[in-house]
């Protein structure tokens, strides 16, 4: 029985490359192995046009052509025989094709280089079993489990949602949403970047899973998985991120053997050392990007496409919370400031002066680059550096411990936003940088817009330019 | 024709296909499980599995035209090598353990990669064909830019 495109979905995950048979139109043949083969419907396939080669010479030449795929789950091999219909250049399919390739590009830093020219459509008009490749009668596959098994079941989404219902603060609605994924998914690493103001970039504030907790990584839109969430503001999804890889870095190094430009360094990708799938889902309210959400695994094909789907409207829902919790804190801390107004004398810190035994920390905030170094290493930048800087200089010249939300946002020199301004989120990152790289320091929520600094240490600031 | 680089490359237990066409330009495809290069560098013979090999041998009696697809899974290196059909034989008892040595091989760097042994499992890896090819050309092929240079 001829099976259906449809019952082949594993087949197009991109775990196992596919081979590509052409012929010219003197009837030499030619095989080559192929990035990647698309599922369009259920008798379409598309595949990745990225190099003008023999195959798609002889494609212009002679529109018959066959790929072999195999099956992740099973090892069975089949030959699909196609019929080149068209080419496709834009649109949802090319956008789908080419934000995988350039994820992938972006990773291994060859972004304008790995990309996708075209998404090749043909019909298919035939499906028949590869006799020599049988299916595998152990039942061990690359996949690693059922597929379909998706794990995004509604009661898994109920257990989502009433995580999200619970969460007091924006720090504690991340953090629950992170654990619930491991907890309730079993999806034991992942990672939130949130959009803290600057434009076309994005700062990780929360993570699970990893040795640090990677706040303050600036995922930069394009880069990486995330900063394509971001900057095409739709879900990617990627199994066999290894194979990817190895074939991108193979281009990498003829595009460096041809003289043609290729980034000295690998974009630097928060998370796993050898991630085999990803998926990343932008957070988007209103068309605003909130912020984008990454979970991976070392298993490949780890994320179904039903996956993709359920956690979409995850997505979404995350977005609405997420948001709805930035503006509820300011609207407490607005409320609480209004009653308290105006407001009581700061309690003073501890003398900073001479505090034998306690280790001694040198804080240089450079003016011109706006960062901090904590002992010569780097801390943090931008708006939370100016804050931090402003909290130590007022503990250390005033003795003041206890501050206010509001305060910061009154502060001109700050220079915040009127509008969106983040600051919830920004003060969630410095916190989190410092209980990283520098726990003497602490930035304590005292509840409603209101934060204590705590210093376990003898501070000597800096200010350099 | 194959330098002696190459000739050692087909040789190392890389994952292999062969491509032909029918009389009406169809193109397809069979996977091959080893190579061995003849020592004038000149021939080479395939050795595809028995089970699923009938529609390309017919191709090659018919219009003689192969194309062999070489890739070293671990870093994609790839290279193909055009030909003319010469003959087909069964494969003898005594070129097996050749045959299985270089599947082993391949499926050892395939392993290497994240694809576990047993996923092959089901593969029809003996009995073989053993198809002799002439060879005509041989180009790179590792993706990127360079690919479809000739390898002389």
């Amino acid at each position: 029985m001829t099976p259906s495109l449809d019952s082949l979905a594993p087949c197009f995950q991109g775990l196992i490359p596919a081979m590509l048979f052409t012929c010219s139109a003197e009837g030499v043949p030619n095989a080559a192995y192929l990035s990647h083969v698309d599922y369009v419907d259920a008798s379409h396939v598309a595949l990745s046009f990225q190099f003008f080669n023999k195959s798609r010479r002889n494609i212009a030449e002679n529109p018959k052509a066959t790929v072999r795929v195999l099956n992740p789950d099973t090892g069975q091999g089949w030959l699909l025989s196609l019929r080149f219909v068209r080419s496709e250049t834009s649109g949802a399919l090319f956008d789908r094709m080419a934000l995988r390739i350039e994820s992938i590009a972006s990773y291994c830093g060859l972004k304008g280089i790995f990309k996708l020219l075209a998404a090749d459509v043909y019909e298919v008009t035939a499906v028949r079993p590869a006799e020599e490749c049988g299916a595998s009668p152990e039942a061990v596959t690359v996949s690693g489990h059922v597929p379909a098994d998706p794990v995004f079941t509604m009661q898994a989404l109920q257990h989502m949602s009433a995580r999200i219902h619970a969460a007091e603060s924006l720090e504690q609605l991340l953090d629950s949403i992170l654990a619930g994924f491991a907890e309730v998914y079993g999806f034991t690493h992942s990672m939130l970047a949130l959009a803290t103001g600057e434009s076309n970039v994005l700062v990780t504030v929360a993570s699970r899973g990893y040795s640090e907790n990677g706040a303050g990584a600036e995922v930069r839109f394009g880069e990486g998985i995330m900063g394509m969430v971001a900057e095409a503001r739709k879900p990617i999804r990627i199994s066999g991120l290894l194979r990817g890889m190895l074939y991108a870095q193979a281009v990498k190094i003829r595009a460096q053997q041809a003289g043609m430009h290729a980034f000295d360094a690998r974009v630097p990708l928060p998370g796993l050392a050898n991630p085999e799938s990803q998926l990343g889902i932008p957070l988007l309210v209103r068309g605003d990007l909130i912020g984008v959400l990454c979970i991976e695994s070392e298993t490949p094909y780890r994320f179904h496409e039903d996956d993709k789907t359920s956690i979409e409207l995850l997505g979404s829902y995350l977005a609405i919370a997420v948001q709805h919790m930035q503006l509820h804190e300011r609207a407490d801390v607005v409320a609480s400031t209004a009653v308290v107004e105006p407001p009581q004398p700061a309690p003073k810190a501890a003398a900073p002066a001479s505090q034998p035994g306690r280790a001694v920390r040198e804080v240089v905030f450079y003016s011109a680059d706006e960062c901090i170094l904590v002992d010569g290493e780097y801390l943090i930048r931008s708006l939370p550096a100016r804050i931090l800087w402003k909290l130590l200089s007022a503990r250390m010249r005033d003795g003041r411990a206890e501050f206010t939300n509001r305060e910061l946002r009154l502060d001109k020199s700050l220079n915040l936003p009127e509008w969106k301004d983040n600051l919830e989120t920004r003060l969630l990152l410095l916190r989190r940088r410092l209980e990283q790289k520098c726990p003497d320091i602490r930035v304590v929520p005292r509840g409603r817009g209101r934060f204590g600094v705590e210093v376990g240490c003898q501070l000597v600031l800096a200010e350099r330019p | 024709m194959l330098t002696s680089d190459v000739a050692t490359f087909l040789q190392g237990g890389q994952c292999i296909h062969l491509g032909t066409r029918s009389e009406t330009l169809e193109p397809t495809g069979v996977v091959v499980v080893a190579v061995s290069v003849d020592s004038d560098r000149s021939h080479l013979t395939a050795f595809l599995p028995k089970v699923g090999s009938s529609e390309v041998l017919a191709n090659l009696e018919a219009n003689g035209r192969a194309a062999l697809c070489f890739a070293r899974p671990v870093d994609d290196h790839a290279c193909q090598v055009k030909g003319t059909y010469v003959e087909a034989r069964p494969a003898t008892k005594k070129e097996r353990a050749v045959v299985e040595a270089q599947w082993d091989q391949s499926l050892r760097q395939l392993e290497h990669i994240g694809m576990p042994r047993q996923l092959w499992s089901g593969y029809a890896v003996w009995p073989c064909v053993a198809v002799r090819v002439r060879v005509t050309e041989v180009f790179d092929q590792t993706p990127g830019p360079g690919a479809g240079a000739p390898l002389a």
